[in-house]
């Protein structure tokens, strides 16, 4: 019984003493080149390849660097960043909305100095203030970089619109006259589509609601007044246009009803623009060749001319939204890493960089540094899809940048705790309350007050 | 000197020398995570930095949530017609394939499909089905057969979204009902049936007194399963329609949804696994009378 022990204890020693050597050696190995992870949060394979291609461009350029790449949905992000924090390997850059990097960053993630550092080094006036002031902590710092955007407008048919006399949808009273038209259902058309689901597209389409009737989340001090009259009203009306929806509960996937020729009027973001004036983008939406039975239809060439946009809506105030996405330095131990992410975020502002990443969803990423939207090479995009909109609709689109308006910011003042109530979609989930279960809207309004008040307490 | 053991302590002691290994892998894989997450559900739990201790205020903040109440309602309507929709036709297929005829194991094999074939593939295809503007389904009972006169979203609407994810999950897992009931079926005597019949026995006579005593115990582990299972599930529920909020799809919204609350999570998973033991157990005691 005592020499298999031996034999077995001398195993152990073995190993053990193996794999301080081999650790040993790892260290050493580690003492030279500086690695970290890029987490990106545009998964697409074409996107992913786009990026590697100016990873190893980079890393041509600084043979001490490695970067690992790493994809990671949107929504996934926060569990992922939990996980990687918890078992200490953080990345050291990450690519995230400006809602979620305040979010992060008032829990200490974000490395603010190093943000702030990278802005000053690329200069605080190229940045449109709008998209700046997004990720301004309100203590002089900034939870993230701005890197790139899109606006939300409500896109509608211009020439059925004018068939009809109608005015375009800029006011409240113009859209609900619109949608109200329009609305068929026994010919399978709708007036309009607002999210109605328990997600972020029903929270962008009613904010913008909210804010043009001076509704807000919170007021200059961070007391939350949510529960506002005007916010009712906004309440009431989000819940009047969604009688004009598609059937049931909606989320931004019923676009397609649009390009079938089924819609009016939808809200969305500036990616729809390769969408209406391509057709092999298209046709993922399209049903005409897949059920010849149905009242589905081909891609319509003239869509894109027949299409306008309308990015700001007026009520007692004028409201624009977008979302500015950013690159964020994460808060770590490990200086190298962070340094080199500086390093490595400043070299994708770069023109060249910065136009070829832009170029991957043209209209849906738009720039946030001015002088890169009057750039001759950004704005002949391979697939010549600015041309179709014109450098008018492009300018516009581009400027709006400073029009977004946020429930975070309000008269100027950082508001942390709105940014978390944003992530949290308690105001998605009250609406779906309100607009498919049938829940009274005081009821819900005073659910989704509870929530929030247990959310920042 | 040491003193020799006796026969009984050398036994005593081979007994936990070999039981040993198992108590440590069940308690690090099961005991341990269970009570690490109990402990974290009395902590706000911070992305960076410690975490605060808080008490049963994520308890509390669950438990005064009207919409927790709504989900523990949907999860019972949901686990128990599932549960028994799924039982009942696997037993009424089971029974229907057990019986010869041609081509049977044709038809046993397809049977097996709903099953083995992809979640997320089948909801999409369930979606496109049932899309209220280009579905078929809406197409050939509002345009074809003109049963409704207006398209509705049959998926979508809450009223009939629970129906519609309990008839999913029939019929995506009855198969797997019907597997363990027709290997059982397979392995009662035939002489009894024989026995039956000589005594002039109708079959829903031989049923109830035969083929459902001899059945009772698989069914009972079944309708087990399949409840445990049911009451857990998520991905296929959210993919199909996340109008339809069971236990778990609620533990995502309110803890995994923006910045992951874990603490509001672990208390959630601890009032879950509460619910599920207690409803186990008197299963077992009552049911299978174990």
């Amino acid at each position: 019984m005592k020499k298999p022990l031996k034999v077995i204890m001398m195993i152990v020693i073995v190993c053990l003493v193996s794999s301080f050597v081999l650790t040993a050696q790892g260290e050493e190995e580690q003492a030279g080149p500086v690695s970290f992870e890029f987490w990106t949060t545009e998964t697409q394979s074409d996107r992913m390849a786009t990026i590697q291609v100016l990873v190893d461009t980079y890393e041509i350029l600084n043979p001490d660097v490695k970067i690992n790449l790493v994809p990671v949905e949107e929504d996934d992000m926060a569990t992922q960043l939990q996980t990687a924090s918890a078992a200490g390997n953080l990345p050291a850059l990450i690519e995230i909305g400006a809602e979620n990097a305040v979010a992060f960053g008032s829990d200490g993630l974000m490395d603010t100095v190093r943000n702030s550092e990278l802005i000053d080094m690329i200069g605080e006036e190229e940045f449109y203030s709008g998209a700046l002031r997004l990720v301004a902590s309100g203590a002089g710092e900034n939870y993230a970089i701005p890197f790139h955007g899109w606006i939300q407008g409500i896109w509608y048919r211009a020439d059925w619109f004018e068939e009809a006399g109608l005015e375009p949808p800029t006011t409240w009273e113009n859209i609900e006259k619109a949608a109200e038209y329009f609305y068929n259902p026994k010919e399978n058309q709708y007036g309009i589509l607002v999210g109605t689901t328990a997600e972020g597209y029903t929270e962008q389409c009613f904010t913008q609601f909210a804010l043009s009737n001076g509704a807000q989340l919170f007021d200059k001090d961070g007391n939350l007044i949510f529960n506002s009259p005007e916010m009712r009203e906004a309440v009431e009306y989000y819940a009047k246009l969604a009688q004009y929806n598609p059937p049931g509960p909606q989320t931004w996937r019923a676009r397609d009803y649009y390009l079938q020729g089924k819609m009016a009027m939808f809200f969305y973001s500036t990616y729809i623009m390769d969408d209406l004036s391509l057709q092999e983008k298209a046709a993922g939406s399209l049903t005409g060749e897949n059920f010849e039975e149905l009242a589905g239809s081909d891609f319509d060439p003239d869509l894109v001319t027949h299409t306008q946009m309308v990015p700001l809506i007026t009520n007692t105030d004028t409201a624009g939204y977008g979302v500015i996405v950013t690159l964020g330095i994460i808060n770590q131990p490990d200086a190298a890493a962070a340094d080199a992410a500086v390093d490595f975020a400043r070299y994708l502002y770069t023109p060249n960089a910065y136009i070829t990443f832009l170029h991957m969803a043209p209209g849906g990423m738009n720039p946030v540094l001015k002088g890169i939207a009057s750039n001759e090479r950004f704005q002949n995009d391979p697939q010549g899809i600015f041309k179709h909109y014109g450098a008018d609709k492009m300018s516009e689109i581009n400027t709006g940048m400073n029009d977004i308006v946020t429930f975070s910011i309000v008269d100027g003042n950082r508001i942390t705790d709105a940014s978390t109530i944003t992530t949290k979609q308690i105001i998605p989930q009250m609406l779906y309350k309100v607009t498919q279960e049938g829940m009274d809207i005081d009821a819900a309004m005073n659910w989704a007050e509870s929530e929030m008040k247990k959310l920042i307490d | 000197m040491r003193q020799s053991l006796t026969l009984e302590q050398k036994k005593a002691r081979l007994g936990v020398q070999l039981v040993l290994p198992s108590v440590i892998v069940i308690g690090l894989l099961i005991i341990y995570p269970v009570a690490y997450n109990m402990y974290l559900s009395m902590f706000k739990v911070n992305l960076v930095g410690s975490n605060t201790f808080i008490g049963a205020k994520n308890y509390t903040n669950i438990i005064t949530d009207i919409t927790f109440w709504q989900s523990v309602l949907t999860t019972f309507l949901y686990v128990v017609f599932s549960t028994f929709g799924t039982t009942l036709f696997g037993l009424i297929v089971a029974l229907a394939m057990n019986k010869k005829f041609p081509l049977r194991m044709i038809v046993r094999s397809i049977i097996i499909l709903p099953y083995v074939a992809p979640v997320i593939a089948i909801v999409y295809a369930w979606q496109f089905f049932f899309d209220p503007v280009n579905g078929i389904f809406i197409h050939v009972v509002v345009e074809m057969l003109g049963l409704y006169d207006q398209r509705f979203n049959l998926i979508g609407t809450p009223e009939y979204a629970i129906w519609v994810a309990i008839i999913f999950s029939i019929w995506k897992s009855f198969p797997f009902t019907y597997l363990m009931i027709i290997a059982r079926l397979q392995t009662i005597d035939t002489t009894l049936y024989e026995a039956a019949e000589i005594d002039g026995c109708s079959s829903w006579k031989k049923f109830l007194h035969i083929t459902f005593p001899e059945l009772y115990f698989v069914l009972g582990t079944l309708i087990l399963l399949r409840f445990v299972w049911n009451f857990n599930k998520f991905e296929e529920v959210y993919l199909l329609t996340e109008n339809v909020k069971t236990l778990p799809i609620y533990t995502y919204f309110k803890a995994f949804t923006g910045v992951m609350d874990l603490g509001q999570g672990s208390a959630l998973a601890v009032i879950q696994f509460v619910l599920l033991i207690g409803l186990i157990l008197v299963y077992v005691k009552k049911v299978l009378k174990w």
